[in-house]
C-alpha cells in the first residue's frame, strides 16, 4: 500500500523548501530582471553552513575532541548519531545559529558576487553566478573538514529529541512551513512597496531608471543579497531535513528547477511561484514514491521528471504565454486615492 | 537674468567625427529656450553631455545650485538628476510593464518605501505615498490624462507616450528640464496643447524648460530664445523671429 500521509507530509517539506527558492528566485529574476543562474549557490551555502555548524559544535559542546575525531569520520558519524537526539534546548539552539549564520553568509555572497557584475550586463551576472556554483562545488568536493566527496552526514535535526518519528516529520513540516510564510510574507510586502515598483521600474528600462537617479547596481545587488539570504535559509532547511550534505546535490540543475517553477507559475507572480513550486515537487515525489511500486525500473524516475516538467513548461506556456498567472499591478495606498478620483469625475 | 545652465566650449568626438565642436551656450533662469538644427547637428548629443552619458572631451558645464554654478561635466546620469536636472529622449523610455500612475510614483528620489527595511512596514512610508500620488492625479487631471491612470504605457498612443514622459519628469522637484523633441509624432492640437503646458509650467512654477524640437512651427510660437546647432557648431542664436530670418539657418535646413 503506499503511504499517502507519508508522501504528503515529504511533499510538502519538499514544497516549502522550493517555495522559498522560487518565490525569491521570482522577487529576484521576475520583479528585478537580474538573470539569477547561480541560485544554488546560495542554497548550497546554508545547508553546508547548517551542516558544519550543527556537527562540529554538537561534538565540541559534548565534549569531543573534533581533531581526533572529525564529524566526517566514521567514528564522527556514529557520535553524532547518538549524541544528536540527547538535548531538545542544544537542537534548537544549533537550528537558530544556522539560521541567522547562513542568511547572513548567502545573502553577503550573494551582494559580493554580483554588485561589481551588474554594470556590465544581465548575461554577465548570469554567467558569473552560474560559474561560481561550479567552482564552489569542485571546491567542496576536495575540501576535507567539509568531508569532501562525501559531504557531512547524521546531522542532528532541530526535532531530533522527538521520540515518534511521524510526530518528528510533521513538527519539521511545520518548521518548514513557517519559514515558507515568512518568505511570503517579506517578499509580498516588498513587491508591493514603492521598492518593488522601483525593481520593476529597473527591469524595464535600466537607463531611464539611471536617468532618475536611482542607483542601480546597489538596487539589484541589494535584492540578491535579500533573495540570497533567504536561499541560504532553504539550504538550512534542505540540510536538516536530508540529515546530510554533499556537493553534488548542488548541480546547476537545481537552478534550472527552480527557474522552470516561476516560468510555470508565471514571472513575477508570487502565487504563481508556489503554484510553480507545489506542482515541480509533486511531479517529483510522485514519480519517487509511485515507479518503485508500479515495478517500473527500467526508466529512472530521475529522467523521466525532466521530460514531465519540460512537456509541462511547453503545454502551460501554449495556453498562457506569462504562466498560470500573469503579473499583477502593484498594490499601494495609492491606488485608493486615484480609485477616489476617477470615481468622483464620473458622477 | 541669471542662467542655470552654461556650456562653454564642449567637444565630443565619435572616433573622427566631430560631434560637438566647442558649442558655448547658456539657458537663462526660468527660460523656456529652444535648441533646433538639421539632423545629426549633435543636439542629442549636447543633451547626453549635459545629462552624463558621454563625458565631453573639452570643455565645461556648469550648473546652477542654489547660488554657485557647479561643474557637472563627468558625473553619472543619476548624480546629474539628483541635482536637478530631468530629461526625456528622442525615444520616448518609459517603463513599458508599468501603468501611467506607477510612472509617475516611481520617478521622485528619497522615497521611504524603496529602501528595504522600510518597505517591510506600510505604515512608515503609506503617507508618503498618500501625498505622491495625490501630486500624481493633480498633473495626470491638467494634463487631461487622469482616466489612462491605470493603462500600461504600452497601451498608449504616441502623443500620450511623450506627454506622459513629460509629466513624469515633472514629479521630481527639478529645475531645468531638457525636453528632447516633445512633439514628434504627436499630431498638431495635441502638440500645440504639450507646449501650452510647458509654457504655463514656466509662468507659474517657475521652472526652466531647454527643448530639442523639429517642429519649428510650434516651438517658434512658444520658446523666448533659440540656439541653432549645426555640424557640431553653434550657427546662430536669438529670438525666435531673428533666427527664423537668419539666412545661414536657412541655408543650413533647406541645403544649398
Amino acid at each position: 500500500m503506499i503511504d499517502l500521509i507519508g508522501f504528503a507530509i515529504s511533499w510538502l517539506t519538499l514544497f516549502g523548501i522550493y517555495a522559498i527558492l522560487s518565490l525569491t528566485l521570482n522577487l529576484e529574476s521576475g520583479t528585478a530582471g537580474i538573470t539569477n543562474f547561480g541560485k544554488v549557490v546560495f542554497y548550497g551555502v546554508g545547508a553546508y553552513v547548517a551542516a558544519t555548524i550543527t556537527t562540529y559544535m554538537t561534538l565540541i559542546l559534548n565534549g569531543v575532541d573534533v581533531g581526533e575525531t572529525p564529524p566526517y569520520d566514521v567514528r564522527g558519524i556514529v557520535l553524532l548519531g547518538e549524541l544528536g537526539s540527547r538535548n531538545p534546548l542544544l537542537n534548537v539552539g544549533l537550528l537558530v545559529l544556522s539560521v541567522v549564520v547562513a542568511f547572513a553568509a548567502a545573502g553577503a555572497l550573494g551582494y559580493i558576487l554580483s554588485y561589481p557584475i551588474i554594470r556590465v550586463g544581465p548575461a554577465f551576472v548570469g554567467f558569473t553566478l552560474l560559474s561560481f556554483g561550479e567552482l564552489l562545488r569542485v571546491f567542496l568536493q576536495h575540501y576535507e573538514p567539509v568531508g569532501g566527496n562525501k559531504g557531512l552526514m547524521a546531522i542532528p535535526t532541530p526535532f531530533g529529541w522527538v521520540a515518534d518519528s511521524r510526530l518528528r516529520e510533521v513538527a519539521y513540516l511545520g518548521l518548514v512551513m513557517g519559514m515558507l510564510a515568512v518568505t511570503y510574507i517579506v517578499t509580498y510586502r516588498l513587491v508591493n512597496s514603492p521598492l518593488g515598483r522601483t525593481l520593476r521600474a529597473v527591469r524595464d528600462d535600466e537607463i531611464a531608471a539611471l536617468c532618475l537617479g536611482k542607483h542601480v547596481p546597489r538596487i539589484k545587488a541589494t535584492t540578491l543579497f535579500i533573495g540570497s539570504g533567504f536561499a541560504g535559509v532553504a539550504g538550512v532547511l534542505l540540510a536538516y531535513y536530508l540529515t546530510s550534505v554533499n556537493p553534488n546535490m548542488f548541480v546547476p540543475a537545481v537552478t534550472f528547477n527552480v527557474w522552470a517553477m516561476i516560468i510555470l507559475g508565471g514571472f513575477g507572480n508570487l502565487k504563481g511561484s508556489l503554484i510553480g513550486a507545489a506542482v515541480v515537487t509533486f511531479v517529483d515525489r510522485a514519480l519517487t514514491f509511485v515507479t518503485p511500486q508500479l515495478g517500473v525500473t527500467l526508466i529512472s524516475p530521475d529522467y523521466l521528471r525532466w521530460v514531465i516538467v519540460g512537456l509541462l513548461i511547453v503545454v502551460v506556456l501554449m495556453v498562457s504565454p506569462r504562466g498560470i498567472l500573469p503579473e499583477e499591478p502593484i498594490k499601494t495606498p495609492a491606488l485608493d486615492i486615484v480609485s477616489d478620483e476617477l470615481g468622483g469625475e464620473s458622477k | 537674468m541669471s542662467s542655470v545652465l552654461e556650456v562653454e566650449g564642449v567637444a565630443k568626438y565619435f572616433g573622427g567625427v566631430r560631434a560637438l565642436d566647442g558649442v558655448s551656450l547658456k539657458v537663462p533662469e526660468k527660460g523656456l529656450v529652444g535648441l533646433i538644427g538639421p539632423n545629426g547637428s549633435g543636439k542629442t548629443t549636447l543633451f547626453n553631455v549635459v545629462t552624463g552619458f558621454y563625458v565631453p572631451d573639452k570643455g565645461e558645464i556648469l550648473f546652477r545650485e542654489s547660488r554657485d554654478l557647479v561643474r557637472i561635466d563627468g558625473l553619472n546620469p543619476n548624480e546629474v538628476f539628483r541635482r536637478g536636472i530631468v530629461r526625456t529622449f528622442q525615444i520616448p523610455r518609459l517603463f513599458n510593464s508599468l501603468t501611467v500612475l506607477e510612472n509617475l510614483l516611481v520617478t521622485p528620489l528619497g522615497q521611504r518605501g524603496e529602501s528595504p527595511a522600510r518597505a517591510l512596514f506600510r505604515s512608515s512610508w503609506s503617507k508618503q505615498e498618500m501625498e505622491l500620488a495625490r501630486k500624481a492625479v493633480e498633473l495626470l487631471k491638467m494634463f487631461g490624462m487622469l482616466h489612462y491612470a491605470h493603462s500600461k504605457v504600452s497601451e498608449l498612443s504616441v502623443a500620450h507616450i511623450k506627454m506622459l514622459e513629460t509629466i513624469r519628469g515633472l514629479m521630481t522637484p527639478a529645475k531645468l528640464y531638457l525636453l528632447d523633441e516633445p512633439a514628434a509624432g504627436v499630431d498638431y492640437s495635441m502638440a500645440r496643447k504639450l507646449f501650452t503646458y510647458v509654457k504655463r509650467l514656466r509662468d507659474e512654477l517657475g521652472l526652466t524648460f531647454f527643448i530639442i524640437e523639429h517642429r519649428l512651427e510650434i516651438l517658434m510660437e512658444f520658446v523666448d530664445y533659440v540656439y541653432v546647432l549645426h555640424n557640431g557648431k553653434l550657427l546662430s542664436e536669438g529670438k525666435p523671429q531673428e533666427v527664423v530670418s537668419d539666412p545661414k539657418v536657412v541655408e543650413a535646413y533647406i541645403g544649398a
